[in-house]
């Protein structure tokens, strides 16, 4: 995920800011880490550089 | 870990709607600076994204609520985040595509794969397509547009008075007739 993504990026929840906190990256971008909502503290995982916004709800299994 | 080969089994692959979608964007963003904000609802294996970033030089996020599409789509070079249409998103975003699933489907179905969830528009065909015109004026810029590929079987008088219900005026840019139903993609703008 490159960083720059971050300006477009909101919880999913509240629609507020978040925090970046980077566990791995290499030189183009982040590839492990959370993105973390200043307002209601949700945490969304990075992954092989592909953050999920789902909705703690939402984020296991199978379409519903 | 699923394993790639039922992995593309299991995301939509590129088809006329797609290639209708993406021509018709690739030329209608052609003007826009080089850093406009664009990105791709439903990206699934990111041709649509792919092909307008290669075509315009516009740098196209892809975004899908399935773990699958979103992998196959980064393969393919497509920029991504896994989230549910806009919801993780705030914009301002200068341009929006989406090919959403239109196709009207008996509401006792049930979505058991992730390829059924990219297909199915529930009873009306419009299950992914309300939400994401109720939630479209929030992200796009003002001055931004968005373009929408539906159906005849999708009923494209009811997307237009949705749309309109948002705010949003829709208008008709590009077609193409097949045996059984008519494509068409909608550019949406904030209404005057």
């Amino acid at each position: 995920m490159n960083e720059s993504l971050m300006d477009i990026l909101c919880c999913p929840l509240d629609k507020q800011d978040l925090e970046l906190e980077v566990v791995r990256r290499d030189d183009d971008e982040v590839l492990d880490g959370r993105l973390v909502c200043t307002e209601c503290g949700e945490e969304y995982p990075i992954e092989e550089g592909i953050p999920n916004l789902l909705p703690p709800d939402m984020r296991e299994g199978a379409p519903a | 870990m699923v394993d790639r080969e039922t992995a593309t089994e299991q995301v939509y692959q590129p088809a006329e709607d797609s290639h209708l979608l993406a021509e018709t964007a690739a030329e209608e963003l052609a003007a826009l600076p080089g850093d406009a904000r664009v990105v791709d609802v439903g990206t699934g294996s990111g041709y649509v994204a792919a092909h307008v970033g290669e075509q315009t030089g516009l740098d196209v996020l892809g975004v899908d609520i399935s773990p699958l599409a979103v992998r196959e789509a980064r393969d393919h070079g497509v920029g991504v985040v896994r989230s549910n249409l806009l919801d993780g998103l705030t914009g301002p975003f200068d341009a929006v595509t989406f090919n959403p699933p239109y196709l009207p489907t008996d509401p006792d179905a049930e979505w058991d794969d992730w390829m059924e969830y990219a297909l199915s528009g529930g009873p009306d065909g419009r299950r992914a397509i309300d939400p994401f015109l109720d939630d479209l004026p929030r992200v796009l810029a003002p001055d931004g547009r968005a373009f929408l590929l539906v159906s005849s079987l999708t009923d494209v008088g009811a997307v237009t008075a949705r749309a309109a219900e948002n705010g949003l005026a829709a208008r008709e840019v590009a077609e193409e007739s097949f045996p059984f139903e008519r494509l068409v993609v909608l550019e949406l703008a904030h209404a005057e």
